[in-house]
């Protein structure tokens, strides 16, 4: 991989993608904390937050990486059929999260378990969709964050859709949205529609995508030449990139993307520059097409660590509040899994319920056909 | 409170069958925390740590580094300290597809899911009888009506052969058939294909012997409770009573009928009876007023054809019979039945004698066969045998005429401007007016009258 | 003969027919490296290279798209659709395109592509991953759809399909990939049975039961607890959903005289519709009762804990067996 000049445009067929150790020499490669935890300045992104935030942030990042844990832990246990694990992309999506408003509404894919965090969708919601009880357990306006939309994609489109809508509900709304893909989704027709939308109808949106250099077991290289920053350029809106594993870029820049988004300037695309440390969901085997050594350079850039050593190296934490964070990890954990395990079934004949508005003449005939047909056995089916 | 509970090995979603244990993070004794990994196994060419899902302490490890072992088989044993876990009912691991030794080390990777789970293979006991044929009407009430079930029929035995014949018949037809007990495929199809009709099942129903299923229930008397003195009796309509009332149904409101009576001087055919016994061709034979009443008319019929056939209202034609089908009405146990002797016309007297004694007996056993009850051109009725003088018959459905004959009585007659004592019995025949007219009837009947007052008149005719 | 998995059937039936036509490619998410998500691709990259057996950005579209355009160009592309739930964006290539250049061209084009899709539930996933579309296909004149059901018939039928000058949609039971069957993979297709007939995998005489893909095995399972009723259940494995074999079929339920259709799609205006219609018509006086359908139910395919009550299953079958003997 070689790294190429900022000012080349024309496609040396080399890919351009920055050496996981060195940030982009454009300068795209937004970053205000480094992986050792140091803070540093970015001319455009003037962050002074107090020390609460950061380490509120913290016990964010925690939390969720630690619910994260659990949940795979719960599916090695039988209690979940799969679990896509969001294992270092923590940064990006706290960040983010926490950059949104109220009012701003989310379009997630089925990764954004910190998002939904921000926006303070009980866990243990996410772990109905993958126990298998629903297909998505909140009402969206309720958390103003999107069901998980597993078809790769189709979500920009949504979001792009939503954001026309608060152009016509009036410009001083304040509202934006913000779209969650990966770069595999980048590739996909959808995507690339939502682009050209937002882009001549000028949305409010702000288009998240989280490049985790995987797309189950396809490199980053088979989706784009091009760092994908730099599409948006194609279709006429900014783009920009930022270390993905630095949560206060994470959230500086997405603040700045959302704000530019509501006062009607149109999208932003935000490339969150981070890896997959994980498998796709807890059923791949990512084995089988990476090397360890991938792996363990970066672990080197983990989210997580470099905020503890930030607040840790300043003052800003001490021994007691790290611990209470993790007292209050491994209680959250224990209340999640305790849920999820106890987590009831749904009712056989409630698959007949919300498939339309009212229910069909044919579905209540099904319905209760299937209800007849239950009650004749002698025994209940056991699970 | 303690308790000792079993891990049993997993399936992590990969629809594995197996896996190896690789290793051990714990030993028996070894303090265990939910969630804390205990063991790594390998499952295709990957590590997969598993953890715990209690708080305890290990009692036994189960399985050894290095075996393999079925999903769903206990691994290790751990002492279970919580003091508030009622059982929960925890999700049992999918139970493992099949798996042969000759497996590759674990399962395939599925990528999503719990994996397969195994399917029954047997049927799950039911409460209620099967088979319930769904109503196709769409209830908009919340409760659907639900048809008596039926129960199948003993269901027919694999047997080479026995499904090889298929019964060819639309499923009105099949219906017909099951509401009146005929079992198809004794009948002969007269419908396209060889399939059985309509028509083929009613007469098969007028009969209604031997072809009937086993449990079906026809035209018998039923008296569904004790009568009661004073009370109502209720007879269910089936079988040859619901053939015959349809039959008398479909003549009546069809076919014109008019009845025409004649009173006849039967003396003489009494005496020529009485000669006729003593022939030898007719010494095992029967031969009552019946046989010489058939004959007459089967005379009569060559005299006037015309009387001999059936009005197709398809074709708008009048199919005129040269052949007599002679229909005798039958008193069988179940009720009127008409077999025929076919080409009656064509008989010798003794032959016809051996015919009409067959038949009746036969129809009076039940035991008239579907080509009996078909194909019959003209009937006669003796109604005598229940002791009356006449009656207005009802056409055979198909037929134009049907002659009946009363008893024979000793009646007071002008004999050569005298009164005597003469044998006298009345015919009263019904025609089909569409085809047969005042005149034609009128001499049909004559023609009879004439042969039984004088039978020398057969020898001249005939 | 060997015992193989029906993924791994499928494996050496691509692998012979790359190795007996250069000109066959294999494309697809996540195929090459990783050997696909269900391994039915496993190992095919390394032996025949990337250059026939194509890791693919992720756009199901694209993918079809693309394959057009090599098979205009003379190649035999073999795509893959990672699962049944994502074809979607990709119909529009098959429906417009993929069906309809030879009718457009008049003969002159021939698009002799194959889409695989693992299809079908039972494995306990998340939405988009149990659907089964079949009949969207079916519908559309101008593709060949075909089923398979055990390994034995997965490895001869992927090659049919390859062979085939008609672009063909290759639906895969996923939840019977590690079932396992006696396969010959020394032996020719030439022998084999054509991939357009169906095939009577159980003789019976009281009912006859059609069924393709997944169910097939619950077919079997079925018919033998039915024995123990005292009833013979014929199973017919259609194997070609278009075009249908209603010869077999025809002469299966002229001699039983009742027929089931069974399968994981909605019953509603589902392909037993189609079937039902046309065995009406053609086996009329043979039949003793309607011919009844089991299928899913008027709803999306449900979370996965409830999906054992959408999917028929033995009873459910049975049920219906039953059903048609009420008659």
């Amino acid at each position: 991989m070689t790294v190429e000049s900022g000012a080349a445009t024309t496609a040396a067929p080399a890919l351009d993608q920055p050496a996981p150790d060195t940030p982009d020499q454009a300068g795209e490669f937004i970053q205000l904390l480094t992986p050792e935890g140091e803070r540093i300045d970015h001319p455009d992104y003037p962050l002074d937050l107090p020390a609460d935030d950061i380490r509120s942030m913290y016990r964010d990042l925690v939390l969720v990486r630690t619910i994260d844990t659990v949940a795979i832990s719960l599916q090695r246990q039988g209690e979940l059929g799969i679990w896509a694990s969001l294992l270092g992309q923590e940064a990006a999506q706290i960040g983010s999260g926490r950059a949104l408003s109220p009012d701003d509404m989310v379009f997630p894919t089925y990764r954004e378990h910190g998002v939904a965090w921000c926006r303070g969708i009980d866990p243990v919601k996410l772990l109905e969709l993958y126990r298998g009880v629903s297909h998505g357990g909140w009402a969206p306006e309720e958390h103003k964050f999107g069901l998980y939309t597993i078809v790769i994609g189709a979500q920009t489109l949504h979001a792009t859709g939503y954001a026309m809508g608060i152009q016509r509900d009036g410009a001083d709304r304040g509202e934006a949205v913000i779209a969650y893909f990966g770069d595999g989704a980048t590739s996909q027709g959808d995507v690339n529609e939502a682009f050209v939308w937002a882009s001549v109808f000028n949305a409010p949106i702000v288009f998240f995508c989280q490049n985790n250099q995987w797309a189950i077991s396809e490199p980053l290289e088979k989706q784009s030449r091009i760092p994908l920053y730099q599409r948006a350029r194609g279709f006429g809106f900014p783009g920009l990139r930022v270390d993905g594993n630095d949560v206060l870029a994470c959230y500086a820049v997405t603040q700045k993307a959302l704000q530019a988004a509501r006062e009607g300037q149109g999208p932003t695309l935000i490339e969150a520059f981070t890896y997959r440390m994980g498998a796709h969901t807890t059923t791949d085997d990512p084995t089988r097409y990476r090397l360890a050594s991938e792996l363990e350079m970066w672990k080197l850039r983990d989210p997580i660590e470099r905020v503890r050593a930030y607040l840790v190296r300043g003052g800003l934490a001490d021994a007691e509040f790290l611990a209470e964070v993790d007292a209050e990890a491994k209680q959250v954990g224990a209340r999640v899994r305790e849920a999820c395990r106890n987590m009831p079934d749904p009712p056989p004949l409630a698959l007949f319920d919300n498939v339309y508005a009212e229910p069909t003449t044919l579905l209540r005939e099904e319905r209760e056909r299937y209800a007849a047909y239950l009650d004749s056995f002698e025994e209940a089916a056991g699970r | 409170m303690a308790e000792l509970k079993e891990f049993k090995l997993p399936d992590v979603g990969e629809g594995l069958t197996e896996a190896d244990i690789v290793a051990w993070h714990v030993k028996p004794g070894d303090h265990v925390e939910d969630g804390q990994i205990i063991v790594e196994i390998e499952t295709a060419k990957a590590v997969v740590e598993l953890p715990c899902p209690w708080d305890g302490t290990v009692a036994r490890l189960l399985a050894e580094e290095g075996q393999t072992v079925d999903v769903g088989v206990p691994i290790i044993a751990v002492e279970v300290e919580t003091p508030n876990s009622a059982e929960r009912p925890s999700v049992p691991a999918p139970a493992p597809a099949e798996s042969t030794p000759d497996d590759e080390a674990g399962a395939h990777s599925v990528l999503v899911g719990y994996g397969v789970k195994t399917s029954a293979t047997t049927r799950r006991a039911r409460r209620t009888a099967a088979g319930r044929p769904e109503t196709a009407e769409v209830p908009t009430a919340p409760e659907v009506p639900i048809e008596p079930p039926e129960l199948a029929t003993e269901p027919r035995a694999a047997e080479p052969g026995v499904a090889a014949v298929r019964v060819l018949a639309k499923p009105p037809v099949r219906k017909l058939a099951k509401d009146l007990g005929i079992t198809l495929a004794a009948l002969a199809g007269s419908g396209p294909d060889g399939s059985i009709t309509r028509d083929d099942v009613q007469r098969a129903a007028a009969a209604d012997t031997g072809v009937r299923s086993a449990d079906s229930g026809n035209g018998s008397r039923t008296v569904t409770s004790a009568t009661v003195p004073g009370g109502e009796e209720r007879i269910g309509v089936r079988g040859v009573r619901k053939h015959m009332a349809a039959a008398m149904v479909s003549s009546a409101f069809t076919a014109p009928h008019v009845t025409e009576f004649l009173q006849v001087d039967v003396t003489e055919t009494m005496a020529a009876l009485r000669r006729v016994r003593e022939l030898p061709e007719f010494a095992e034979l029967r031969v009552s007023p019946l046989l010489f009443v058939a004959r007459a008319l089967l005379i009569a019929v060559a005299r006037n054809p015309l009387i001999n056939s059936s009005w197709d209202a398809a074709a708008e034609e009048i199919v005129v019979k040269h052949y007599v089908n002679l229909g005798i009405a039958v008193a069988a146990e179940r009720g009127l039945i008409v077999p025929n002797i076919k080409h009656a016309d064509a008989m010798a007297l003794p032959e016809l004698a051996r015919g009409l004694q067959a038949l009746t007996e036969t129809g009076r056993a039940g035991k008239a066969t579907p080509a009996d009850l078909t194909g019959g051109t003209i009937t006669i009725t003796n109604v005598g045998v229940f002791g009356v003088d006449a009656g207005t018959p009802i056409l055979t459905p198909g037929e134009t005429a049907i002659l009946a004959f009363g008893q024979v009585k000793d009646t007071p007659w002008v004999v050569d401007g005298q009164l005597a004592v003469r044998k006298a019995c009345t015919l009263s025949l019904s025609f089909d007016h569409r085809i047969v007219d005042g005149e034609l009837g009128s001499a049909v009947l004559r023609d009879v009258g004439s042969m039984l007052q004088d039978p020398v008149r057969m020898l001249a005719w005939g | 003969m060997t015992k193989l998995t029906l993924s791994r059937g499928i494996n050496e039936g691509l692998r012979k027919a790359l190795e007996n036509d250069p000109k066959v490619l294999i494309m697809g998410e996540d195929v090459g490296k990783l050997g696909g998500v269900f391994r039915v691709t496993d190992a095919l990259q390394k032996d025949f290279g990337e250059a026939r057996v194509i890791d693919t950005p992720l756009a199901e579209s694209g993918i079809v798209g693309t394959a057009i355009g090599l098979a205009l160009r003379g190649y035999r592309p073999v795509c893959e659709i990672q699962f049944d739930g994502f074809v979607f964006p990709a119909v529009d290539q098959i429906v417009s395109q993929l069906a309809k250049m030879r009718y457009r061209s008049r003969g002159q084009v021939s698009l002799p592509v194959v889409i695989r899709i693992p299809c079908g539930g039972g494995i306990g996933a998340v939405e988009h991953h149990s659907e089964s579309p079949e009949v969207l296909f079916a519908h559309t004149a101008g593709l060949r759809v075909v089923a398979c059901s055990d390994a034995a018939d997965a490895f001869t039928m992927i090659q049919q399909s390859i062979s085939s000058d008609d672009p063909v949609i290759f639906f895969e039971p996923k939840r019977r990939y590690w079932d396992k069957a006696e396969v010959d993979t020394a032996a020719g297709v030439a022998g084999a049975l054509p991939f357009d007939q169906a095939r009577v995998v159980l003789d019976g005489a009281d009912v006859t039961l059609l069924c393709y893909g997944p169910l097939v095995r619950t077919c079997l399972e079925s018919a033998a607890a039915a024995r123990e009723d005292g009833r013979s259940v014929e199973v017919i494995d259609l194997r070609s959903l278009s075009p249908l074999d209603m010869d077999t079929i025809t002469a299966s339920v002229r001699k039983t005289g009742r027929c089931v259709v069974a399968h994981e799609a909605p019953v509603f205006a589902g392909l037993g519709a189609e079937i039902a219609a046309r065995v009406t018509e053609r086996c009329f006086y043979h039949l003793e009762a309607p011919v009844l359908r089991v299928g899913g139910f008027a709803t999306p395919y449900p979370p996965s804990r409830l999906e054992e009550h959408y999917l028929p299953d033995l009873d459910r079958i049975l049920d219906a067996v039953d059903r048609s003997f009420g008659y």
